[in-house]
């Protein structure tokens, strides 16, 4: 009787807990639906995050690793189709017209010197021929480099076009003909669904190129200002002006609008990051110029000193302060500033240095000043800093001229507390007016802003124990080229556009593991 | 009697267990009866209380045995939909004691056991690779006592102990497409035991005991990482000394047997156990920064946040003759973290057992069989330190086969 009592509690017990033992759901056991929407067929749109470009290339591995191509995984869960990708010829990037290379390689790290990666591009000859057309579907119709308005201009994709600037090469590769624009080919396509990400190129050729044109006087690049421009047509822009934000929502609107016409209307939209939170702004400090005491006291002797002098006769003083042990801040070239190039070389040859002499630092500091916490050196400038002006091999104890300390950087390579400034203005403008078409088209929307701002935060973004961050090269979401992401960044990209996509269709696409995806590879 | 069984029994079903990487694995006997301690037939008591051997029933008595633990964890993501399950090798727990009665009232024991161990192996490609890929924890105690008879009716017993451990813990470094192994099989560490026995009469065993904690130091750790040549002049060329702490936990158990005939006999036991000394993991690495912490960037401090753990056990034996012994069990076992704290390296789940098996006596020779199942409660976790999500479940079985002679 007593044996019965315990064995009765215990049978109890166990009945109470064994069910408790199992998954209440197993994930083996979940049905990946689409929900409202329909994945048969889903075409990507945008520029070159759309198409997995990465380590300043477009290559076979980063395409495998793009967004788009992320997403359609999930989709085939779902009922989504095949998602055919453009794909390059080879894993080097870059890209020949004929036998004329138009596009580099890759980059790698070929090793480390003083504890920074050294940078190389692949020694290959590209073997992706632009003039050998792929026909067919094409689900990824990213195309690298496109602005808003590239993708409703006729003849973006004619090869004749090619070397003139009118068209892109990536588009060449696919477009459907010498007259067809990037949105009809896409709408042709009769996507059941489509993501669109665009406008990031509208403001990020500005940034990269320190808010500056290229000018091509007697075969040597100048660099020139370029303009926030306020025109509604794109063709008189040059390449590295900031697009009007009704430029940019205008060409939207159309791209949707022709997406509608052939019975596309669901889709997702993604907003533009801050560009200048990226590590191609933000790996180079403003003050990235070591001085010991008696380097500093050299400089102030040989050059700050006089300078200074000079610019404060000229009411322009502020420009320069003498230099100090320790960091210190760059020298820059600021297109703002009056260019006072022919009064300093008076001045300095009065103060009797040598006409040549005196005319050559007037020529080079008629726009310069130091720059400051709120200015942002560009990453190209690191494999400069440092070097000698003349000999172009890293400074020595004798060379009187090296970029950064005694000499400024291109006016390519900062972008200035003002060019920044338009940078975010002109996003936050574009942004508003792509929240308003996700509203008006009933699309999915993802701030691609919100999350590169938390990648960019002092804690990252932790994913199963690894961390991610905006940090060059040991953040692991960032490529080599320091603008587009890693197959780990596009992941978590592809997430957020899963996650909008299951929240505006109710569909349950699952998400995936970045940590499964390549990050930066060292050798 | 009924009464204060069916109370007990009920207790146990709110109460909570020690889990971590504490193997209650000790006796084979005693597993078949929940794991259960007021047992002084001969010296495999001398783990669970130095003063239990002053009541073994002859002068010299040796004990040992051996367990095989199986067990599977199985993960699930909810967010990604992926299923992972472990490929850990059989656990095999082993123990070994003898005791001797140099006086009548004075008896001197050694035990040695595995009492704290763990591996686990997950895929090398899953989810938490950054946490852990494999990791083999080892325990030994060497612990020589003595025991007292401070009467007819009671005994104190005391023991010192002398650990040896060993771990090897492999995870990913996915920044770096690497590795780092942490290997360390020199850690030592020392502790104590005490506590008194009671057999007031024929019908009662009455046991009460502490075992300290036992912190291991490893000092000479060897720390592996395994990354892309390019980057080794970063990791002091691949390889570095480290020294990290692992605090092995204290116990305080108070045991019952009750002879309800002279073949019936149950038990009751409650223990609990410190894993609150388990708040965090330090390691200190000698030359890579492979830290954490901002003032000094060769420490890293992983937080564990464990909590103090109790164990109810509730077991029962019956004499079907003078050779053979059924015996069943109970037992509910407490996770030492919640569900924020959840940790793939030692998963740790709210447990009940249930326990059972037979011992044949052959004159002075015992064989004794046991096999206990657990069913280990389902959780659902998100453990924000490591940014790490999912549910878990596992299946765990055990088996031992123990030898017992009490020689004269």
């Amino acid at each position: 009787m007593k044996k019965l009592y315990i064995s009765t509690i215990a049978a109890a017990l166990l009945f109470t807990v064994s069910c408790q033992n199992d998954f209440e759901n197993s994930t083996e056991d979940v049905v990946v639906t689409s929900g409202e929407a329909n994945f048969s067929k889903y075409i990507a749109l945008g520029n070159s995050l759309t198409s997995g470009y990465r380590d300043n290339a477009l290559y076979i591995d980063g395409q495998k690793e793009s967004y788009p191509n992320l997403i359609a995984g999930q989709m085939k869960l779902a009922g989504g189709g095949e998602f055919v990708q453009p794909l390059m010829a080879d894993n080097n990037g870059g890209m020949v017209f004929g036998t004329t290379v138009i596009l580099g390689t890759k980059l790698y790290i070929s090793g480390f010197s003083n504890g920074l990666p050294v940078l190389k591009n692949v020694a290959a000859t590209p073997t992706t021929d632009v003039t050998k057309k792929i026909t067919g579907t094409i689900n990824n119709m990213g195309v690298p480099g496109a602005k808003s308005f590239h993708l409703i201009a006729p003849g973006y994709g004619n090869a004749s076009g090619i070397l003139t600037g009118t068209a892109n090469p990536y588009y060449v590769r696919f477009s459907t003909s010498n007259t067809s624009t990037v949105a009809a080919d896409a709408a042709a396509q009769k996507p059941t669904f489509f993501s669109i990400w665009i406008g990031n190129n509208d403001v990020l050729s500005y940034a990269t190129n320190g808010g500056t044109n290229t000018v091509k006087v007697n075969d040597v690049n100048t660099y020139v200002a370029a303009t926030v421009q306020t025109s509604v047509d794109p063709t008189t822009y040059k390449s590295n002006d900031i697009s009007s934000p009704q430029v940019v929502a205008g060409s939207i609107k159309t791209v949707l609008e022709t997406l509608k016409a052939s019975g596309a209307t669901k889709g997702i939209i993604a907003n533009i990051p801050y560009v200048t939170s990226i590590p191609y702004f933000t790996t180079v400090p403003y003050n990235a110029i070591p001085l010991t005491a008696a380097k500093a006291q050299a400089l102030n002797t040989g050059l700050y000193q006089p300078m200074k002098n000079a610019l404060t006769y000229l009411g322009a003083g502020s420009r320069l302060n003498l230099v100090t042990a320790g960091q210190n801040p760059v020298l820059i070239v600021d297109n703002k500033l009056t260019n006072l190039s022919a009064q300093l070389t008076a001045v300095l040859t009065a103060s009797g240095v040598p006409p040549t002499k005196a005319a050559m630092i007037g020529n080079a500091f008629g726009q310069v000043r130091q720059s400051t916490i709120d200015d942002l050196i560009l990453l190209p400038a690191s494999s400069l800093l440092g070097i000698d002006v003349v000999t172009g091999q890293p400074a020595t104890d004798t060379s009187e001229f090296v970029y950064g300390a005694s000499y400024p950087i291109g006016d390519q390579l900062s972008l200035t507390k003002d060019e920044a400034a338009n940078v975010k203005t002109a996003i936050d403008a574009y942004n508003s007016q792509i929240a308003t078409l996700a509203s008006a088209y009933g699309l999915a929307f993802v701030d691609a802003n919100a999350k590169m701002t938390e990648l960019n935060s002092a804690s990252g973004i932790q994913w199963d124990g690894v961390r991610y961050s905006a940090k060059f090269v040991t953040g692991g979401a960032f490529s080599l080229d320091g603008v587009h992401l890693t197959g780990r960044g596009y992941a978590i990209v592809a997430n957020e556009f899963l996650k909008a996509i299951n929240s505006k269709y109710k569909s349950n696409l699952p998400m995936i593991s970045p940590n499964s995806y390549s990050g930066v590879t060292f050798p | 009697m009924r009464k204060i069984l069916i109370t007990t029994a009920l207790a146990a079903g709110v109460m909570a267990y020690a889990g971590g990487f504490r193997v209650s694995l000790q006796g084979v006997k005693q597993l078949a009866m929940a794991h259960t301690s007021a047992h002084a037939e001969d010296a495999s008591v001398a783990f669970f209380n130095p003063a239990g051997i002053s009541f073994i029933p002859s002068k010299l008595s040796v004990a040992a045995g051996g367990f095989g633990v199986s067990n599977k964890i199985t993960y699930q993501n909810t967010s990604t939909l992926q299923q992972t399950e472990t490929d850990n090798p059989l656990g095999t727990p082993i123990y070994a004691a003898v005791a001797y009665k140099v006086l009548d009232n004075l008896s001197l024991g050694f035990s040695f056991s595995t009492p704290f161990g763990s591996t686990i192996e997950w895929p090398s490609d899953w989810e938490g690779k950054e946490i852990v890929q494999k990791l083999e924890l080892k325990s030994f105690f060497f612990q020589p006592m003595v025991s007292v008879k401070l009467a007819p009716w009671v005994s104190f017993g005391a023991s010192y102990i002398y650990a040896k451990g060993k771990v090897d813990w492999t995870k990913a470094l996915t920044q770096y497409n690497g590795q780092l192994n942490l290997l360390d099989d020199t850690a030592t560490g020392h502790g104590f035991g005490f506590g008194f026995y009671f057999q007031p009469d024929n019908k009662w065993d009455v046991s009460i005991a502490y075992r300290s904690p036992v912190d291991m130091k490893a000092k000479e750790g060897k720390a592996t990482f395994m990354v892309p040549s390019s980057l080794l002049p970063n990791f002091n060329g691949g390889t570095d000394n480290f020294k990290a702490t692992l605090p092995l936990v204290d116990e305080y158990t108070l045991g019952v047997t009750y002879k309800i005939t002279p073949k019936w006999l149950v038990s009751a036991d409650y223990n609990y156990h410190g894993w609150e000394r388990y708040s965090k993991l330090t390691l200190d690495f000698d030359k890579v920064a492979a830290g954490n912490q901002p003032n000094d960037p060769t420490v890293l401090v992983s937080p564990k946040n464990f909590k103090n753990t109790s164990t109810v056990r509730v077991g029962t034996q019956y004499a079907f003759n003078d050779m053979i012994f059924g015996r069943l069990g109970w037992y509910f076992d407490q996770s030492p973290y919640d569900d924020k704290n959840f940790i793939p390296e030692t998963p740790s789940f709210d447990n009940y057992v249930i326990t059972g098996g037979i011992g044949l006596k052959f004159n002075r020779l015992g064989v004794d069989l046991s096999g206990a199942y657990a069913m280990p409660k389902s959780r659902t976790f998100n453990n924000p330190n490591i940014s790490f999500a999912g549910q878990a479940k596992a299946k765990v079985f055990y088996f031992g086969l123990g030898l017992s002679y009490n020689a004269f």
